[in-house]
């Protein structure tokens, strides 16, 4: 069986009350793909706030491995190998492309080792660009990108970071059917490399790049499983899929 | 190839040149003058790099040159021949004499409650030290606290802007040790070794046209470092950033407290050449002012923001003392304000910088114009 790359115990949060992660257990495998799955408030956004940082959980732990990372500041957690993908697509607008990258591919997070000049990872750079399709975009400024393709510099960011786990929050908010696609051909080229989980609504995009499936309802674990056995579990149609499964 | 680094380089090695050239053609009074207004582009140097590259726009830099300021004055103050005529073998500041209780004692140690404060500042290099150490203790302090509790945008301005009021009122009020309102005048002369500085001589204008020329440069290797384009990244994106695992509040810390060194500095050289300190150094309308120095020259370029700042007090000094602009100079500056942020938000380096565009895209046709060609990224990778 393939080790555990991130293990969720018990894990909630409360917000003044309102339990937006009630209890989520889950363990996704090294190199797995994982889909979230749910409605609108099910809590799969607050439930990769927590796994990364951006809020801290009431109760229940996260391993990274065997490191528990629980409520860690951000960017510890980032450098402890979780990289996440943001709903809004968010880049460094007025940095071209090619510093975008290199910023992220900067591997020493303190102040004073950053004092010398130019960033090593140039072959690393030029392999993302290559990847995400923006060589020839390389010198422009970000801030004049298409949406698309600031998502898939977003994306490029994550694969230049070269995280263990990669969170994407809906990597195809927006994006136009051609770009979705492209879009899903970037997701495939990294599984087996990455543990990547995503949140994700569009459903071609799901039968696309889905492996395992974690429905989400309500703050708690609804089902898990392989695509098939998703559209088949009668709990989930009731919940969401209606009764005509995933199309 | 022509860079715009390049370019930019050798604009910058131009100003180093024309700036030390201005002493063979200009007298004692108007030199004086210009040396003040180096010191404030060293100022437009602080403004740009907290401001421009750092995304923190601090209403408060008065307080970091009024810090260095002082500091270097208490030294002087003490240096002066007045301060020595007291009555007593050690110098005493005259202001405390005015202000002290009857029967106190003509000595720094305990002429009143507070003085023993000004011991160390005996040593003129203890102020020089000082003036510089301070800003950056305050800074570090301030950013310590309001980038851990990632306080952001116009509160970080609110709160520099309540902070150096406030310091400015506590100046103003402890009147025994600083002389109040009035602040430190008739002060000494800057000494190295048995040089001295008369503000009015050649050598006083080069130490601050080299002070600035080191600073500048300085502060534009400090951008082109990672740190400083990761420090570009937080502004852009704190978040991102945060999730690419820097750690943002140490970033904005180091930076805040660099762009209160220089600010520090410019305080220090600023009481050399003008033989005073005062509370107005922190009054609300200078810092204000040194935002717009940094707005119009452009605050994205540290040259940029350094001309700005020269570039305005040549003006206002000029049209204030041309007759018939007397009374509407003030008017004048604000107006040239307003247009500029209008007309030009990234200021005259933003003009500039986009004709080397056109003169770079011009001369190598093959590469595309609409690129917006950032020189410095391409070449930092090569």
């Amino acid at each position: 069986m393939a080790q555990a790359a991130l293990t969720i115990d018990g894990l909630s949060v409360d917000f003044e009350g309102f339990k937006a992660v009630n209890g989520v257990s889950m363990i996704v495998e090294d190199g797995e793909l994982r889909v979230l799955l749910g409605a609108n408030g099910a809590g799969k956004t607050t439930l990769m706030d927590l796994i990364s940082g951006k809020t801290r959980s009431t109760g229940g732990r996260v391993f990274l491995h065997d490191t528990d990372i629980t409520n860690w500041e951000e960017h510890r957690i980032a450098r402890a190998g979780i990289g996440r993908k943001f709903q809004i697509p968010s880049v460094f607008k007025e940095l071209t492309v090619r510093r975008n990258l290199e910023v992220a591919s900067c591997t020493s997070p303190s102040v004073f080792a950053n004092l010398g000049f130019g960033f090593p990872a140039k072959a690393k750079v030029d392999e993302v660009l290559e990847l995400i399709g923006l060589t020839d975009e390389a010198n422009r400024v970000a801030a004049y990108l298409s949406h698309g393709q600031t998502q898939w510099l977003e994306l490029g960011l994550l694969l230049t970071q070269d995280p263990k786990i990669i969170l994407l929050d809906e990597p195809t908010a927006g994006m136009t059917q051609a770009e979705t696609h492209k879009t899903s051909l970037i997701v495939n080229n990294l599984k087996g490399r990455h543990t990547i989980i995503v949140v994700e609504h569009d459903m071609a995009f799901v039968r696309e790049i889905a492996e395992r499936i974690t429905v989400l309802h309500l703050g708690q674990v609804l089902a898990e499983g392989s695509v098939s056995e998703i559209e088949t579990d009668p709990k989930v149609k009731q919940a969401y899929l209606g009764s005509k499964g995933i199309t | 190839m022509l860079s715009r680094r390049r370019i930019d380089w050798v604009i910058y090695a131009a100003f180093i040149v024309l700036i030390m050239v201005f002493p063979l053609i200009m007298d004692s009074f108007w030199l004086n003058r210009l040396a003040k207004y180096l010191v404030f582009g060293m100022l437009g140097i602080a403004v740009a790099l907290s401001w421009g590259y750092a995304g923190i726009l601090n209403l408060g830099q008065g307080l970091f040159f009024g810090a260095g300021a002082y500091m270097l004055a208490m030294s002087l103050k003490l240096a002066s021949t007045t301060s020595l005529q007291q009555g007593s073998d050690k110098p005493v500041p005259d202001f405390m004499l005015w202000n002290a209780e009857p029967g106190a004692k003509t000595e720094l140690c305990c002429i009143n409650k507070a003085s023993f404060l000004w011991l160390p500042f005996q040593s003129q290099w203890f102020g020089v030290a000082m003036a510089l150490v301070l800003p950056v203790l305050i800074a570090f302090v301030l950013g310590s606290i309001v980038f851990r509790k990632r306080i952001s945008g116009v509160f970080v301005s609110i709160i520099t802007l309540a902070l150096v009021l406030l310091v400015r009122l506590i100046m103003i009020d402890a009147q025994p040790v600083t002389n109040g309102f009035n602040g430190l005048t008739d002060l000494g002369w800057f000494k190295l070794g048995e040089f001295e500085f008369d503000p009015y001589v050649v050598p006083t204008y080069y130490l601050i046209a080299i002070s600035l020329s080191v600073v500048l440069v300085l502060a534009r290797l400090l951008v082109e470092t990672r740190a400083g384009v990761i420090l570009q990244a937080i502004r852009d994106d704190q978040n991102r950033a945060r999730y690419l695992g820097f750690d943002v509040p140490a970033y904005q810390t180091f930076f805040f407290a660099v762009s209160a060194l220089i600010a520090g500095f410019a305080g220090m050289l600023y009481v050399i050449v003008s033989e005073f300190a005062s509370p107005t150094f922190m009054d609300l309308s200078f810092s204000i002012t040194m935002v717009v120095w940094a707005a119009v020259g452009g605050r994205a370029s540290i040259l940029g923001a350094c001309i700005g700042a020269i570039l305005i007090n040549m003006i206002s000094a000029t049209v204030s003392e041309t007759e018939g602009f007397a009374e509407a100079w003030k008017a004048i500056i604000g107006l040239v304000f307003v247009l500029v942020v209008l007309y030009l938000p990234r200021g005259i380096a933003g003009l500039a910088h986009d004709l080397i565009d056109r003169f770079v895209a011009r001369r190598t046709p093959d590469r595309t114009r609409a690129l917006r060609v950032n020189g410095a990224s391409s070449q930092l990778a090569e």
